[in-house]
């Protein structure tokens, strides 16, 4: 009984917590006290993870107002962006040119994320993604100085999906005039060329959100025109929230046809390995170059969902937390580097005698994502693998090791253009809230890559409970 | 029995937290005390094997990922035994005398403890997949050892190296992630899957062996995969030489030693390694002759006694095996004393050309006679280790192949008299007059005394090691 009202409490702490966010971004035009909106942002942001991180030990599972569901699946996520959102909030704090309309629209972004990720309707996750992209646009458009051009194809970019997405949805809803997850009952689907569309839309919606090849060609640029937080938080974030959405259409509302979806996915996985790897080898502004690393990586993620078993899911969401962790705090760094001018490759020549911490910092994130080990993203791909060949998709596995092995390339040149000699260097000074996300996040890359089983043991729960909706 | 593996790799991972926080000689005197403690600890591992007889239930530390049965567990094995104590030795003269220019000596000393660490754990691992960590940290050390601390075209070969040896640690995991998946239970240990390797499928066999096989002849490095080992050496410093030669390349030694006692299917594939060892002894002298950089030429030395090692592993047999193993702590001895000389000339002289280096002998007559012995010592004169270990491969190879399994000892003939004529033309030439530039330090001779003492001793006293093998 004590356990019941305990997990009432902390559900409607929940919903308070995340309701006051949105309202204390709102309010925040008014008072206009930078300071006391990034403290109250701060405070319960951590609010909302520790809340959510004790729903995910309750084992809970509730469905509030019927469009939402408490599982230790969303509750895993909830906290996990909640963490990483207090980083971008961090550095958005220090570099931001308007913190204060930032935060407005943060607010409303971070409400999108929390709908898809506790989504338990398709309308849910359709409206999450909108409330998500759409602020993220206009975050582009305030804070960038050719951030125009950006914002407008992520606005475009937005509205193709989310146009594919309504189709989708008008498409499986007649069904069973149901649009909750549990509920679609689309039958195994065979033969019938309805559903098979559908299938296929929802594939390219949320491809175009997840930056899959061929919906990706938007990345590079939008990631590049964007302010360096906006960059981290669509790389690190936006992009996870897709892949959880992924994650719900298809292993809970379209489950029965996962031999179908699963050779559509094998197929981007393998595409979007190679294009983001192929095309990041040729280079030269580093922020691009990072742009189409995380494109490879989405299709590092992409092989755990393709081989649609719940170690595969365990391993994609386990390189879901690998990579957010890596990207964000690189396009920190990378922010801080643009606002001294350097950006290009050339650039950053010697920079690890101007600021010997950024040097390391991005060293070790690199190496996570080359996937080598100790680090926390060889345990990502070492499981995404595994669970390939566990699947007897041995090809699978090579071609993303192949893949891996082609991104050495890219990253050794970052690395060796840092750490060359050059005469005459000056030193530069790393501002405290990138300095603060580095160290947070080189630590628990090294922690999480030493120990990691409790968040495999995490993850393996995460993707239980999304299989057992 | 102590947990001597555990005991020593936190000794180096504590010496490497206090290396990296210091500076300058302090950092240097702090890696050398620690390493120092670690060679100490190998020996005592060797006579406590030697005193008891065994080797020991092996240790595990803890758990790594339980969910797929990884555990932080340690073996020993008479060939692991007699590699950990070569790195030991190697990386503590590495660090008393490698670093002969005195430059950045807080990076270089930092990055050979990290790299004696990913060689201890390497040769002592239980399982596979912490094999492969540890092989991967130690790619990673070496790469940042040649492209921060190398000479001027280092970016190059540090690119090449990376590539090659990456490439090599990606086909290891591919091939250790095929044998997780085809053992019964799905485990890494590498006792259990030798004992359940032959219920495997002959095809899958075929294919696991051909992926590990390539992995580890990039890494030994072997004909034709080998090109990434004399840019590395022309580049890398002294230090990093060293290590490359005498230790990085050890790993694919013991990778084959292992693959080929855990697969049965090896002994398909006996004749045609062979063949290549062979082939690629021969290939890399004749390469070798056209050769004019001393660190290039030992660097060839390097494939034709690595491909002189194959051809042991390939025989099958318990005195190849054995005698491999003694090759390889031979070799590891003998290159890095060879290195530290022709690093030290490189210094004195600056200018590693030899025919422009003259009258070696007229300026330092250690470098000049560690350089001398340590060619006596590649090409096995009796008394030296490497004799032991040519004896024993080539009775293990006439036994496995007949007659021709003696063929490759020719290589060996030609590299020593090559090598003859090269210390004879720049070391021991007295006409021209010496262009010495710089004076080599105390503890450059402090390491050719303490190299030469191990090739010795292991040369004179072979049953120390050979007691292991119960041969």
């Amino acid at each position: 009984m004590i356990m019941m009202i305990d997990e009432n409490m902390l559900q409607y702490a929940l919903f308070l917590a995340q309701g006051l966010l949105v309202a204390s971004g709102i309010f925040s035009v008014m008072h206009k006290n930078k300071k006391a909106q990034f403290a109250i942002s701060t405070i319960l942001l951590v609010a909302i993870a520790l809340t959510a991180s004790s729903l995910f030990a309750s084992d809970s599972s509730i469905v509030p107002f019927s469009a939402f569901r408490i599982s230790q699946f969303s509750m895993f996520f909830i906290s996990l962006f909640s963490i990483l959102l207090v980083l971008v909030n961090i550095i958005s704090y220090e570099y931001s040119q308007d913190y204060i309309s930032f935060s407005a629209l943060f607010g409303f972004t971070i409400a999108g994320m929390y709908v898809v990720t506790m989504a338990n309707s398709l309308i849910s996750v359709f409206l999450g993604i909108e409330l998500m992209a759409l602020p993220t646009a206009f975050m582009i458009m305030i804070n960038g100085k050719q951030g125009i051009e950006s914002a407008v194809k992520l606005f475009v970019m937005a509205a193709t999906a989310i146009a594919a997405f309504s189709f989708a949805l008008a498409l499986v809803f007649p069904f069973n005039a149901q649009l909750s997850l549990t509920a679609l009952h689309i039958g195994s689907g065979q033969g019938n060329y309805l559903v098979l569309l559908a299938v296929v839309l929802f594939v390219i919606s949320l491809a175009f959100e997840a930056s899959l090849f061929p919906f990706n060609l938007w990345v590079p640029d939008v990631y590049q025109g964007a302010q360096g937080n906006i960059t981290a938080m669509m790389s690190g974030i936006n992009k996870k929230v897709a892949f959880v959405a992924i994650m719900e259409v298809f292993f809970i509302a379209l489950v029965p046809l996962s031999s179908v979806f699963s050779q559509l996915f094998i197929a981007l996985a393998i595409a979007t390995m190679f294009y983001g790897n192929i095309v990041a080898l040729v280079q030269d502004n580093v922020k691009r170059l990072f742009a189409y690393s995380s494109i490879s990586q989405a299709g590092y993620i992409m092989i755990g969902i393709a081989v649609a078993t719940q170690y595969g899911i365990e391993a994609s969401i386990f390189q879901i937390v690998a990579h957010a962790l890596a990207i964000i705090a690189i396009f920190a760094v990378i922010l801080w580097l643009e606002e001294n001018n350097i950006k290009s490759l050339k650039d950053y020549t010697a920079l690890s005698r101007r600021n010997g911490f950024a040097a390391f910092t991005l060293t070790i994130l690199m190496l996570s994502l080359i996937g080598i080990p100790p680090l926390i993203g060889f345990v990502g791909k070492f499981l995404l693998f595994t669970s390939a060949i566990y699947s007897n998709l041995l090809f699978l596995a090579a071609i993303g090791i192949f893949n891996s092995f082609i991104s050495v390339y890219y990253y050794a040149k970052v690395i060796m253009a840092m750490y060359s000699k050059k005469e005459e260097v000056r030193s530069l000074r790393m501002g405290w809230s990138v300095s603060a996300v580095s160290v947070i996040s080189v630590i628990a890359v090294l922690v999480l890559g030493l120990v990691p089983q409790f968040l495999i043991a995490a993850a393996s729960q995460a993707s239980a409970a999304l299989l057992a909706i | 029995m102590l947990p001597f593996i555990g005991i020593m790799l936190a000794v180096l991972a504590l010496t490497l937290v206090a290396s990296a926080m210091l500076k300058g000689n302090a950092s240097r005197l702090a890696a050398i005390a620690g390493s120092a403690v670690a060679a100490v600890l190998a020996f005592a591992l060797l006579g406590t094997v030697l005193y008891t007889g065994s080797f020991g239930t092996g240790e595990s530390l803890a758990s790594y990922i339980p969910q797929l049965n990884v555990l932080l567990d340690f073996r020993l094995t008479a060939v692991s035994l007699v590699l950990i104590v070569m790195a030991s030795i190697v990386a503590f003269v590495t660090l008393l005398s490698g670093n002969v220019e005195m430059e950045r000596l807080r990076v270089s000393s930092s990055l050979v403890l990290l790299f004696e660490l990913a060689a201890i754990g390497l040769f002592s691992s239980a399982n596979l997949l912490l094999f492969f960590i540890f092989w991967d940290v130690g790619v990673v050390a070496l790469f940042f050892m040649i492209y921060m601390l190398g000479s001027a075209n280092r970016r190059h070969a540090a690119m090449k190296f990376l590539i090659y040896e990456l490439l090599a640690s990606l086909l290891l995991l591919l091939g250790i992630m095929m044998v997780y998946f085809y053992t019964p239970i799905h485990s890494f240990d590498i006792a259990y899957i030798t004992s359940v390797a032959s219920t495997v499928s002959k095809s899958t066999q075929g294919l696991i062996f051909f992926v590990l096989f390539i992995a580890f002849l990039i890494n030994m490095p072997v004909f034709p995969v080998h090109l990434w080992l004399p840019d590395a050496h022309t580049e890398a410093s002294t230090q990093g030489s060293m290590l490359l030669s005498g230790v990085l390349t050890k790993f694919g030694g013991y990778g084959m030693l292992l693959l080929f006692s855990m697969l049965p299917i090896a002994s398909a594939y006996m004749v045609p390694v062979m063949i290549l060892a062979a082939f690629s002894a021969f290939y890399s002298v004749l390469v070798l002759m056209v050769q004019h950089d001393i660190k290039r030429i030992v660097a060839y030395t390097t494939i034709v006694e690595m491909s002189i090692i194959l051809v042991g592993i390939a025989s099958l047999s318990a005195f190849g095996t054995a005698g491999a193993t003694y090759a390889m702590l031979a070799h590891g001895l003998t290159v890095a004393l060879m290195f530290l000389a022709a690093g030290s000339v490189g210094y004195m002289f600056a200018d590693r050309d030899i025919r422009s280096v003259s009258g070696v002998v007229r300026n330092t007559i250690s470098t000049t006679y560690a350089f001398l012995l340590g060619i006596f010592a590649t090409t096995g004169v009796p008394l030296t280790t490497a004799f032991i270990g040519d004896v024993l491969i080539f009775i293990g190879a006439i036994g496995a192949f007949g007659i021709y399994g003696a063929i490759p000892l020719a290589a060996l003939a030609l590299l020593g008299a090559f090598l003859y004529y090269v210390v004879n033309r720049s070391f021991l030439s007295v006409k021209r007059k010496s262009n010495a530039v710089a004076y080599i330090g105390r503890s450059q001779n402090a390491g050719y005394a303490i190299l030469l003492f191990f090739i010795l001793l292991f040369g004179i006293l072979p049953f120390v090691i050979l007691k292991l093998f119960g041969i």
